[in-house]
């Protein structure tokens, strides 16, 4: 299934040169979670990101569904 | 005493007269310093309800005791006076460079009182202290009269000052200094206006000494060292400033668009961080002593939009850029150096434009009122419209009131979002509901800057909490407006302070903070102590707001909060729940069920009972 990836500001370097406006498309197998999704790419996966699913607040191993977009963005205080 | 002068400086601007006092030690302890000492000073020598342009008035410029120490981002100082545009209080914070030589006059705070008969401005260096004829720069922009300024008097000086907005009384003027940095918010700039006050110019070497130099050297470096730490890993702060945010609130369907009309903007990559940085941006700038550098100076090199100056920051890019639909980024750049030099906060103009491009594609005021057509996205409109503003011309007297009164003399209040009569800034409560409670409450009227709850609903700092749910919200937003009274008192700037508030558990105990205090000032502080002091602060304020009338039965959000659901994004279908979380606020805060500090509570913080 096809999915969206949304990286924010200076994680937007850690994108393919494929990606537009930040975002790239994937496909993934049923049953990926976000945090599958998440971790092909090179942020941190702790408490320095913030990861929504289509802009929502969830759990790291939601399944993802068609369509759907995870967002990510770095969460240093100040910055 | 360390850290503070604990020296005050009265400018009487209808005699003229100049006095020098001295600060109660137990009173600078109790209240911190900076927003802390205004609002007692405030509290204890003025009516709450006289006429905020009247000479009745005071205007206050206050540093706190880490304004010009080595702590990072210690180049803070409040302005505090009755706001004219909401008719409660205003505290209105900047950075840049003035604090810090204002501190080094040898005093922390400057009230200015009365009304002069014919402009004048004040200069300050040190005992030397001069009210000046400001015949030669009335009516001129910010950038120009400070440069006139300081060529009279000396390059180590520096200017706080009015543009033609704060002369010609708009309530959303600001008060700018070194040209750049505002204190924007609810119309101080008027306030300076209507008291004959062009500009404050300060200078001096008088720094207080500090209790324990050598310990507040070392936590100075090692909290700049962190801040340093995250600058290398690629802070946003650094790299965007906060332009980087509107692709985070589009994301969560939380950025003005059109007026609040919606919560997402389709244009929001012509506008946002990466757009300005690929195009405008020429290099960043610092506030003194900031090891973050969030300011950026930019350039759009030709064209009809020319101009060189600093930002736009997030909150320019939400209300004059998404808020009014614009999605020209040059034109917005434009117009964010426009507000700066004639002297004007950029949420109010903004979000103030946009209820007149709603109103007029409603057909609720025409084009005859306004002079031209005024659709939502139309830049060029835009642009006129903060000329008109600024110089009180045409339909540019009625803007230059403000949102809710525009609203309303055209019969639709329920156009105007506001709380207490100022605009919002960029999080749609209906998508950040502790936003909500945060803007209901506040006491400078709807703002971000008096506890922002975004950090954590918005950005994760220090923790992600839901932005949709109300549960433990009015505890958080408590903490935060406490946080924040403290952080505006300390004179630290809150994107780094934010950091010294927090524990290692992520929990509100402002360690950090504290012995940063205590290293100034010996007043030998507890983590404790300065959160209560914040209480006092922050409870104070309150009671000016209630004696001000403009007490609980303003606790309220504007129409389209409460009846209309957000049509688009991640929010979709929600609207703002403040009933659910009100009362509990209330407790929390230890005032009653109706929303007033109870006598208790006023024991408690040391406070007057009436
Ligand atoms: S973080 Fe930005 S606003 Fe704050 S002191 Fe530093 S440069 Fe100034």
């Amino acid at each position: 299934m096809m999915i969206r990836v949304k990286l924010i500001a200076n994680y937007r370097e850690a994108l393919p040169p494929e990606a537009k406006n930040g975002v790239v498309e994937l496909n993934v197998p049923a049953g990926t979670t976000v945090y599958d999704a998440i971790s092909r790419f090179d942020i941190p996966l702790n408490d320095e990101s913030v990861i929504v699913l289509n802009g929502l607040t969830v759990d790291m191993d939601t399944p993802l569904k068609e369509g759907d977009m995870v967002t990510a963005f770095s969460a240093i205080a100040g910055g | 005493m360390y850290g503070w002068h604990l020296r005050i400086l009265r400018v009487n601007l209808t005699t003229r007269k100049v006095t020098t006092e001295d600060v109660d030690p137990k009173i600078a302890r109790d209240y911190l310093g900076g927003r802390g000492w205004a609002i007692h000073y405030m509290y204890k020598e003025m009516d709450p309800s006289v006429d905020p342009l009247s000479p009745e008035n005071m205007l206050i410029f206050a540093t706190g005791p880490l304004t010009a120490t080595p702590a990072p981002t210690g180049n803070r100082y409040m302005v505090v006076t009755k706001s004219p545009l909401t008719g409660a209080l205003a505290h209105s914070n900047s950075g840049g460079e003035f604090p810090t030589w204002m501190k080094r006059t040898g005093f922390d705070m400057f009230i200015f009182e009365g009304k002069a008969s014919e402009p004048v401005y004040v200069l300050v260096n040190e005992d030397q202290i001069e009210v000046k004829s400001a015949a030669h720069v009335w009516g001129k922009d910010t950038h120009e009269t400070t440069d006139i300024l300081k060529a009279e008097t000396s390059t180590e000086a520096r200017v706080a000052c009015i543009g033609p907005a704060g002369e010609n009384l708009a309530l959303m003027a600001a008060i700018m200094n070194d040209k750049h940095r505002a204190a924007a918010r609810s119309g101080v700039g008027a306030v300076m206006g209507s008291k004959n006050l062009k500009a404050v110019v300060a200078m001096g070497n008088k720094n207080p000494p500090l209790h324990d130099p050598e310990g507040m050297r070392s936590i100075s470096v090692e909290t700049s060292k962190n801040v340093g730490a995250d600058v290398k890993k690629g802070s946003n702060m650094r790299i965007y400033g906060t332009s980087y945010v509107p692709q985070v609130t589009n994301t969560l369907g939380i950025l003005p668009t059109r007026n609040f009309l919606q919560g997402t903007f389709e244009h929001v990559h012509n506008i946002d961080g990466d757009a300005l940085k690929d195009n405008y941006l020429i290099r960043h700038t610092p506030c003194y002593r900031c090891p973050l550098s969030c300011g950026r100076l930019t350039e759009v090199p030709d064209g009809p939009y020319k101009g060189k100056g600093e930002g736009p920051e997030y909150e320019t890019i939400s209300s004059l850029g998404t808020g009014c639909g614009v999605s020209n980024l040059a034109a917005l750049v434009k117009a964010n150096y426009l507000c700066n030099e004639y002297g004007m906060d950029t949420i109010t103009t903004g979000m103030t434009i946009a209820v007149a491009m709603e109103m007029y594609e409603k057909g609720y005021i025409s084009e005859d009122v306004i002079g031209m057509p005024l659709k939502f996205g139309d830049h060029d409109a835009m642009i006129e419209m903060i000329k008109l503003m600024a110089h009180n011309k045409g339909f540019g007297k009625d803007l230059a009131m403000g949102s809710y009164r525009l609203a309303e003399k055209y019969g639709h209040p329920e156009l105007a979002v506001t709380t207490r009569k100022q605009e919002f800034p960029g999080y749609d409560p209906r998508g950040s509901q502790g936003m909500g409670l945060l803007y209901a409450t506040s006491n400078k009227g709807a703002s971000h800057m008096e506890g922002d709850v975004a950090y954590e609903e918005v950005f994760g700092v220090p923790v992600k909490e839901n932005p949709l749910t109300t549960e433990g919200k009015p505890e958080l937003v408590k903490h935060f407006q406490d946080s924040f009274a403290l952080i505006d008192s300390s004179g630290l700037c809150v994107f780094v302070a934010i950091r010294y508030v927090f524990d290692k558990n992520r929990m509100i105990w402002p360690e950090t903070l504290a012995a940063m205090m205590n290293l100034t000032t010996g007043a030998g502080y507890t983590p404790e102590e300065v959160m209560k002091a914040a209480d006092r602060v922050y409870t104070l304020e309150r009671m000016f707001l209630i004696k001000a009338g403009s007490g609980p039965e303003w606790d309220v959000l504007p129409y389209r909060m409460l009846h209309e659901p957000l049509p688009d994004g991640p929010a979709k279908g929600m609207v703002a729940e403040l009933d659910k979380m009100l009362p509990e606020f209330y407790e929390k805060r230890g005032w009653d069920e109706k929303g007033y500090p109870t006598k208790e509570k006023l024991m408690e913080l040391g406070l007057p009972l009436n």
